[in-house]
C-alpha cells in the first residue's frame, strides 16, 4: 500500500537545486555572473581609489572654508550620487561655489552607467533570475513531466513553492558567496576602509539585492504559469524586463519634468548674476565718494542683500527640485528596478536623500562661515558630515522601498499560485 | 485486496469543455483489483479525458470519479495516493539519471526512505539494462523511457494504475515486454485502466475491453466474450458507423 507522502516540498526543492547543478547552462550563467561581479568590484575599487587620491589633493587645509567629503567606500558597490556628493563646496562672501571635486578618471563612465554592483544586479541578475524562472512550469508542461508530477499526492502550491525556493537557493547561495568573497577581498585592501558600519550597510545592501532577485524569479514563475510554451514565456519576459529595467525608470523622470517646472541651472546662474550686478551697482552708487564708513556700510548692506536673495533663490530652487525628485521617484517606483536602486544607494549612503542631507549640511556650514567672516575671523571651522544612520535611512524611505520590493515579490508569487492552480496541465 | 473490490470507478462521468465540445458523455465504468481494463477508441473519443478526470487534471461537468472509494474531486490528494500514472511519452528529467528520476518520483509518491537497492530492484524488474541505471535519461530510447515510467508506477505501489497509450511508438519487442510487466502487475492485484489504439494488445492483456466513440462507451466485452468475437471487426465497424450525434 502506498506510504504517506512526506516532505514533498523538500523533495521539490532538492530536485530543483539538483536540476540546476547538473545543468551546464546553469554553470555558465553562474560563472559569467561571478566574473561580472568580480570585474565590477575590481573596476569600481580602482575608481574609488583614484577618487580617494584626488580627495587627498583637494582636501581643505585647516581653516579653509571648504566643504568637501571623502569618497564613500560603499560607492564601490553603489556609486549612486557619490561623485556629486564629493564635489568641493567653497564658501565665500557670496555664498557657495561648487567645484568639480573627485570625478572618475575613467572616461568611459561618462558614456555608460557606472558598472557597479548595483548595476550588475539591476540588469544582469534580474535577467538571470528570469532565465531561471521562465520555463519552470511551461517547459514541464511541454515535456509532460508536470502531468506525471501532479499525478502524485502533492498540491500545486507545494510544487510551485518548491520550484521557487529551489531555484532561488540555486541562484542566491552562489551569488551571496561570490559577493561576500568580493567584499572580503576589498576589505583586505588597506586603502578601502569599510568599518563596522560599512559592513552592516553592505549586508543590508545584499539583503535588498536578494529581495530584488526574489522578485524577478517570482515574475518569471508568474509568466511561466500564464503561458503554455517556454518560448512564449521567454519572449514576454524579455519584453517585461526591458521595460521594467530600462524604460520605466526614465519615463518617470520625463513625466515629472512635464508636471513640475524647475528652472535650469543656467537660468539660475543668470538670475544670480543679475542680482549680483544690480546690488554691486547700487552699492557703488550709494557709497561712491562718501567716505570709507559709508562705502563699507553700503557694501555690507548690499552684500547681505545679495546673500539673502541668493538664499531665497536657492531655497525656491531646492523646493521645486525636491518636488521634482519626489514625484520622479514615486512614478519610477512602478519599476522594481528603480525601487531597488533607491533602496540600495540609500543603504550605501550614496542616494538622493543622503545627497539632500549633505546639501543641507553644506548650507548650514556656509551660514556658520559667513558669521565667522562677519566677525572678521580668518580661520574657519572645518566641515564635518555624518552620514545618516541605518535606522534613519530605513525610516526615511529605505524601509518603504524594501517593503515595496517585498510587495512586488509576494504579489507576483501569489498571482503565479492563482494561475498555477487553474493551469491546464494536459 | 479481494478481486471483487472496485478500485477505479467512473460514475455518470461527463466532460464538456469551455469551447462546447462534449468530450465525455455519461461514462460509467469500474475496474476491479487484479483486472486490466482497456479503453479503445479513435483520437478524440474520450480515452485521455477519462484518465485526466481520474487524475483530477480537469473537473468533471457531471458525475464522479472514485479511486479506492475516494471522490477524486473532493479529496484529490488523498485519492492520488492510490493511483500511479504512465503517460504516452514519458519524458522525465533528461539531465537526471534513471535512478535519480525514480528516486524523485518515488519520494513525491510517498516512498521517502528507499535505498539505492530498492530502485535498482525495480529497474531490474522492468528489464532496464543495468548500465542504464546511472545514465542520464536524455540518452534513453523511447522504450527505455517507458520502462522507467512503469518503474515509477511500480515503486509507488498504488492499487490502481492508469496508462495513457503506453505502447504507442514502441517497437514490437518493447511493447511485448511492456505487456509482460502489466500482466505481472495484474497478478499482484493492481487495477489497471489503459487507454490504447492497439486492438491486438488490448485483446491480449485486457480482462475487459471498452470501445469509446464521441465520448461514449459504446461497447464493452469481457475476455471470455472476445474469444468468440472478432474485436478488430467490431472496432472497425464502430469507427465506420454514423456519428452518434447524427
Amino acid at each position: 500500500m502506498p506510504g504517506r507522502p512526506s516532505g514533498a516540498f523538500r523533495t521539490m526543492v532538492r530536485k530543483e537545486i539538483m536540476a540546476n547543478l547538473v545543468s551546464y547552462k546553469f554553470f555558465i550563467v553562474i560563472l559569467l555572473t561571478s566574473v561580472l561581479i568580480f570585474t565590477s568590484l575590481f573596476v569600481m575599487a580602482r575608481d574609488y581609489k583614484s577618487r580617494l587620491a584626488d580627495y587627498q589633493l583637494i582636501r581643505p587645509k585647516p581653516g579653509e572654508p571648504i566643504a568637501v567629503l571623502a569618497p564613500n567606500p560603499l560607492s564601490i558597490f553603489a556609486k549612486g550620487l557619490d561623485e556629486a556628493m564629493t564635489r568641493s563646496f567653497e564658501v565665500n562672501a557670496l555664498g557657495i561655489e561648487v567645484r568639480a571635486g573627485q570625478q572618475s578618471g575613467n572616461a568611459i563612465f561618462a558614456f555608460f552607467p557606472a558598472p557597479d554592483f548595483v548595476y550588475v544586479v539591476k540588469v544582469v541578475l534580474s535577467l538571470v533570475a528570469l532565465l531561471l524562472g521562465f520555463d519552470l512550469v511551461s517547459r514541464e508542461k511541454e515535456t509532460g513531466v508536470l502531468r506525471l508530477m501532479l499525478s502524485n499526492p502533492v498540491s500545486r502550491g507545494t510544487v510551485l513553492a518548491g520550484k521557487w525556493l529551489g531555484n532561488y537557493l540555486s541562484l542566491a547561495v552562489p551569488f551571496v558567496l561570490v559577493t561576500l568573497l568580493g567584499f572580503a577581498v576589498m576589505g583586505l585592501d588597506p586603502q578601502i576602509e569599510f568599518g563596522l558600519g560599512g559592513a552592516l550597510r553592505a549586508l543590508l545592501l545584499l539583503s535588498v539585492t536578494l529581495l530584488y532577485i526574489a522578485l524577478f524569479l517570482s515574475l518569471g514563475l508568474l509568466v511561466s504559469t500564464l503561458t503554455k510554451k517556454a518560448a512564449s514565456s521567454l519572449i514576454v519576459l524579455l519584453l517585461v524586463w526591458a521595460v521594467a529595467v530600462f524604460v520605466l525608470p526614465n519615463l518617470g523622470t520625463l513625466l515629472a519634468r512635464q508636471m513640475v517646472d524647475v528652472p535650469s541651472v543656467k537660468a539660475l546662474s543668470e538670475k544670480r548674476q543679475q542680482i549680483w550686478t544690480r546690488e554691486v551697482l547700487l552699492a557703488i552708487t550709494e557709497g561712491r565718494g562718501k567716505g570709507a564708513p559709508v562705502w563699507d556700510a553700503a557694501r555690507k548692506a548690499h552684500f547681505d542683500a545679495v546673500n539673502s536673495e541668493f538664499d531665497k533663490l536657492e531655497a525656491d530652487y531646492r523646493m521645486k527640485f525636491d518636488k521634482l525628485v519626489r514625484l520622479s521617484k514615486n512614478i519610477n517606483r512602478i519599476s522594481p528596478a528603480a525601487s531597488f536602486v533607491y533602496a540600495a544607494t540609500e543603504m550605501a549612503g550614496t542616494g538622493i536623500s543622503e545627497e539632500g542631507f549633505l546639501k543641507d549640511s553644506v548650507v548650514r556650514y556656509k551660514n556658520i562661515v559667513l558669521k565667522e567672516m562677519d566677525r572678521g575671523e580668518k580661520i574657519h571651522a572645518a566641515f564635518a558630515y555624518r552620514y545618516r544612520s541605518v535606522g534613519q535611512v530605513l525610516a526615511q524611505g529605505g524601509l518603504f522601498d524594501l517593503a515595496w520590493l517585498a510587495v512586488f515579490a509576494i504579489a507576483f508569487f501569489a498571482f503565479a499560485h492563482t494561475a498555477f492552480v487553474r493551469y491546464d496541465v494536459r | 485486496m479481494s478481486k471483487q473490490t472496485v478500485i477505479l470507478k467512473a460514475d455518470d462521468l461527463s466532460k464538456r469543455y469551455e469551447d462546447g465540445v462534449l468530450a465525455l458523455d455519461h461514462l460509467n465504468l469500474d475496474v476491479k483489483a487484479g483486472e486490466v481494463y482497456c479503453l479503445l477508441g479513435a483520437n478524440g473519443a474520450g480515452k485521455t479525458t477519462t484518465i485526466n478526470l481520474f487524475l483530477n487534471f480537469i473537473p468533471p461537468t457531471t458525475g464522479t470519479c472514485f479511486i479506492n472509494g475516494i471522490d477524486v474531486t473532493k479529496d484529490p490528494l488523498d485519492a492520488k495516493k492510490y493511483v500511479a500514472f504512465v503517460s504516452e511519452n514519458v519524458m522525465l528529467y533528461g539531465n537526471f539519471t534513471a535512478r535519480q528520476n525514480l528516486e524523485f518520483f518515488a519520494k513525491l509518491g510517498g516512498k521517502a526512505n528507499l535505498g539505492k537497492d530498492a530502485y535498482y530492484h525495480v529497474m531490474r524488474r522492468v528489464s532496464l539494462q543495468e548500465k542504464a541505471f546511472e545514465q542520464r535519461v536524455k540518452t534513453f530510447s523511447k522504450g527505455m523511457r517507458q520502462k522507467l515510467g512503469i518503474s515509477i508506477a511500480i515503486i509507488k505501489d498504488a492499487p490502481a494504475i492508469l496508462l495513457d497509450e503506453p505502447t504507442s511508438g514502441l517497437d514490437p519487442k518493447a511493447a511485448e515486454e511492456f505487456l509482460e510487466i502489466l500482466a505481472e502487475l495484474k497478478s499482484e492485484g493492481k487495477a489497471i485502466l489503459m487507454s490504447t489504439h492497439d486492438i491486438f494488445r488490448a485483446k491480449e492483456i485486457g480482462d475487459r475491453v471498452g470501445i469509446m466513440k464521441e465520448g461514449r462507451l459504446v461497447l464493452e466485452r469481457t475476455r471470455e466474450e472476445l474469444q468468440f468475437e472478432d474485436l478488430v471487426k467490431i472496432y472497425i465497424d464502430y469507427m465506420k458507423s454514423e456519428p452518434l450525434s447524427a
